[in-house]
């Protein structure tokens, strides 16, 4: 199964990040591609527990997905399940994300995010070429 | 793949997103009804509609004197596909958290 693993740089500290991938409020500023919103969730990775989002975009398609949280270290590390649920709400393949917070010397973090035991359709295998063509995507959406 | 890439980049231009975006919120229009898209030329509206078609995003059909042009739907569903796919979805998610943080 193909996994995936992403690394970003922040310039805030891992506390105040920690904050910004746990919390409701903002987890709510940046969950999911621009251009969706969520008429429904439970999304909070301060408490082990269940999850989810439906994400809605423009043409009114609706996505979700759910999970169960499975460990939350602050300001270190989140981990919880995943799956998304068809047009009938059944709920798919279950893959397991960490997001893992490092301190960088100059005051910053690095967030490493690995989404794991992701079933073989999905895109992940696709890589090269994939993110700049993505991120142009994601200025336009 | 290939296509999709392809679908993106035809995407990439503003007056060709806009008259994508046109297409899906209001239904079939001509020509003539998507002129006001962008602040261009009859004919270059035109060529944008022809690099859209040649794409397979929209589709043109004739109506007495008139074209009509509509989105087509297998294209626009590979898009949505595409916003199933994890790595987007996070790298997607990530731009605006950093965003966030800046802003905050």
């Amino acid at each position: 199964m193909p996994d995936l693993t992403l690394e970003r740089q922040f310039n805030a500290g891992p506390a105040r990040v920690f904050e910004f991938i746990s919390k409701t409020e903002h987890l709510l500023k940046w969950w999911g591609p621009e251009g969706v919103f969520l008429p429904e969730h439970n999304l909070s990775f301060e408490r082990t527990g269940p999850w989810m989002s439906v994400m809605q975009n423009a043409e009114g398609q609706r996505f979700k997905v759910s999970g169960h949280v499975t460990h939350v270290d602050p300001p270190k590390s989140i981990g919880f399940t995943w799956a998304w649920h068809d047009e009938n709400d059944v709920r798919g393949v279950e893959s397991h994300v960490t997001i893992r917070l490092v301190p960088e010397q100059n005051g910053g973090t690095q967030l490493q995010l690995s989404h794991v035991d992701l079933p073989e359709e999905t895109a992940e295998s696709h890589q090269e070429g994939w993110n700049s063509t993505l991120n142009k995507l994601e200025r336009l959406l | 793949m290939a296509d999709l890439v392809q679908t993106f980049a035809a995407l990439g231009d503003p007056t060709r997103f806009a008259i994508v975006e046109r297409l899906m919120n209001e239904g079939p229009l001509s020509a003539g009804e998507l002129q006001d898209v962008a602040d261009i030329s009859a004919p270059a509206i035109s060529r944008h509609l022809k690099v859209l078609r040649q794409n397979g995003l929209i589709t043109r059909t004739v109506d007495k004197q008139r074209r009509i042009y509509a989105v087509a739907p297998d294209q626009i569903r590979n898009i949505s596909d595409w916003m199933l796919s994890h790595e987007a979805f996070w790298n997607a998610g990530l731009d605006r958290l950093a965003a966030a943080l800046d802003e905050d």
